[in-house]
């Protein structure tokens, strides 16, 4: 972490601080106005890539915490997403539960079935673990489409939309407030979790695992915190995705997502706080842009080719900018904004 | 007993055909240590090439295959040369981040230029079923499992005898030292992407001929993972001995329990194996050191 030219410690307090300096008070308080002032200035018609962007960053938070802290590969994102979707689905709709009640019991729910799959992490690692995720993801699909009693398999399940205290957040633009609440909340969490005695350890057991169990680290326990905390950043995110789109079945959550939340994560920044958000809010920005604009007015103009030929251009460019990223930019977008970041401060002088 | 025999038969040869297929990504796994799990998309890409020679453009049989052929070697080449090569010595997780990209990569080529998403190879082999003692076999799944078993002795000759072959395994047990002996790793890298290749795609067109083309080979590519967790990632003959064990479990998993249980055997088995004995059947246990 580089401290601010000129920036002096007096204690502790300031020392520890994420916001150091007075530019960057400035610029966080101009970045949160922004960001929750969207509502007044953007086009009602943008808010659901707005708040698909908002939820995702939610689980992709999570993703980073296991992958880019713990260094234990998830391609079974998805499929913690869905457990803490329909947790929320049975408990707020069957059960009649409060929304806040049913959203940490989503997150603790799909936790707890992320440490099931966690356990082989122990023994296994690498290629081994991603083939026990993907594992994972398939299974627990499975469940979901055959457990048909509680899940009513391909009809899948209504969720009412959150409310909290008699307050329905029955639009958009009030989910927007809701969603980016918890983002927010979530993102502050991961970021201090990266700094405290946890994440610490965490970096610790992903860069080598055997050297940081000499080091006095139980490393059972924080890979299987690690995928535990991850999970219940997925099951959140799933949670708020259930009431979010009010329907939901086990199609919604597919194995191409996981690998999706996946490359986001890469093409953000693995283990930076920040990573996540450029990550999703460009994947997903640009994915939006392709399926919306581009992809019909490809298919106006060209029409030599078979119809319906666009829609393999959305996965085709993700993934070819998900190889170009990992060969030339391997820590992501958010390496490239510390060097600007960098740089910037410099300026005019290059050093 | 008839039910037994008849689930056995089915399982041996469906099984077949997964190790085969598992076979595609053991080669790659024992020459450059790069976990390919691109391996669905790859049997996907092939099958509707060859399905856009035959059908589409009515290209006679023999000429299509070999076109195929030709093609299975050019994308393993090319693979290896644009996506796999510049990653040589970074981090596990970016080699498997990047055939994820791949796999998408290939999956969106597909829809692309094929996006009908269903399609029919014609028959390449008779169709009549086959009577072993009292069961029937379909003679395609014969076929394919003799197919199979056919590749798998070439290829474990070609390891066991050829120069190529014993410089691949040379460069899977070290690196540093084989490139001391001046040989070329990287070519042996870009050989072993193009044999995995050519194997899924004929792997692909023998399902693909059997069934029809469509996203299930993507999930048979996974299912086919479970084959390389039991046999273990570096052994041929893992692959040849796990493949039919799984297919004989998912026949009589899907018989006991019924059918959709069948999907799920083959993703149950990889959690069993790795928490049990993560190295697999035939697989060599690796000791860490710092």
């Amino acid at each position: 972490m580089s401290l601010p030219c000129g920036t002096r410690n007096y204690s502790y307090n300031t020392d520890m601080a994420i916001i150091r300096t007075k530019t960057q008070w400035v610029m966080f308080s101009l970045f949160l106005l922004a960001l929750f002032t969207l509502p007044f200035y953007l086009p009602s018609s943008w808010f659901d890539i707005v708040n698909s962007i908002g939820i995702i960053v939610i689980a992709v938070v999570g993703l980073n915490i296991l992958m880019g802290y713990c260094g234990q590969l998830s391609l079974g994102h998805a499929g913690f997403m869905a457990v803490g979707a329909f947790t929320t689905a049975i408990l707020a709709q069957s059960l009649q539960m409060p929304f806040l009640v049913s959203l940490i019991c989503s997150g603790l729910s799909a936790g707890l079935i992320g440490l099931i799959f966690g356990i082989p992490s122990l023994r296994v690692k690498g290629f081994y673990l991603a083939i026990s995720t993907i594992a994972a993801q398939f299974i627990i699909i499975w469940v979901l489409k055959n457990w048909t009693g509680v899940t009513h398999g391909a009809n899948g399940l209504d969720v009412m939309q959150a409310s909290i205290g008699g307050f329905i957040f029955d639009s958009e633009i009030k989910q927007f407030f809701l969603i980016f609440s918890v983002a927010a909340i979530s993102v502050l969490f991961a970021t201090n979790l990266a700094r405290s005695r946890i994440g610490r350890a965490f970096i610790a057991v992903r860069d080598n695992d055997l050297a940081a169990a000499v080091m006095g680290i139980n490393i059972f326990n924080y890979k299987l915190l690690g995928f535990f905390l991850g999970c219940f950043f997925a099951g959140i995110a799933g949670s708020l995705y259930a009431q979010y789109k009010g329907h939901i079945s086990y199609e919604d959550f597919t194995f191409q997502q996981s690998i999706l939340y996946i490359g986001m994560l890469i093409i953000g920044g693995l283990g930076s706080s920040i990573g996540p958000i450029f990550g999703t809010v460009i994947i997903e920005t640009l994915q939006k842009l392709l399926t919306n604009w581009v992809a019909p007015w490809l298919e106006q103009t060209i029409t030599f080719l078979p119809t319906g030929f666009s829609s393999g251009l959305n996965l085709m460019l993700f993934g070819l900018v998900f190889i170009l990223i990992l060969i030339f930019e391997p820590r992501g977008i958010a390496r490239l904004w510390s060097l600007f970041k960098g740089s910037y401060r410099l300026w005019p002088f290059s050093y | 007993m008839e039910l037994l025999i008849q689930n056995i038969v089915t399982g041996l040869t469906t099984g077949m055909i997964y190790a085969l297929i598992a076979l595609g990504f053991a080669l790659i796994w024992k020459s450059s240590g790069v976990a390919n799990l691109a391996l669905g998309q790859l049997v996907l890409i092939s099958s509707w090439f060859t399905y856009g020679m035959l059908v589409q453009l009515k290209i006679p049989f023999l000429i299509g295959m070999l076109l195929t052929i030709v093609f299975a070697i050019l994308l393993g080449w090319l693979i290896e040369r644009l996506a796999l090569r510049p990653l040589i010595g970074q981090p596990i997780l970016s080699l498997i981040a990047v055939t994820l990209g791949l796999a998408y990569f290939l999956e969106g080529l597909t829809a692309f230029i094929w996006p009908q998403g269903q399609g029919y190879l014609p028959k390449a082999f008779p169709q009549d079923p086959i009577q072993i003692g009292t069961a029937t076999v379909q003679q395609e799944l014969l076929w394919g499992a003799v197919i199979s078993l056919v590749l798998f002795i070439l290829l474990s000759l070609f390891f066991k005898y050829h120069k190529m072959g014993i410089a691949m395994r040379a460069t899977a047990d070290d690196q540093l030292a084989i490139q001391a002996c001046a040989v070329p790793v990287n070519r042996i890298f870009s050989m072993s992407w193009i044999f995995a290749c050519i194997v899924a795609a004929i792997g692909g067109i023998l399902i693909s001929s059997i069934a029809a083309i469509n996203y299930g080979l993507v999930e048979t590519g996974f299912k086919s993972f479970s084959v390389v967790i039991l046999g273990g990632m570096e052994s041929f003959l893992g692959c040849i001995i796990a493949g039919p064990l799984i297919g004989i479990c998912e026949t009589f998993g899907g018989s006991l329990f019924g059918s959709s249980v069948k999907e799920l055997i083959p993703f149950l088995i990889i959690i069993i194996v790795i928490m049990f004995k993560p190295f697999g059947l035939f697989g060599e246990e690796r000791i860490e050191r710092i």
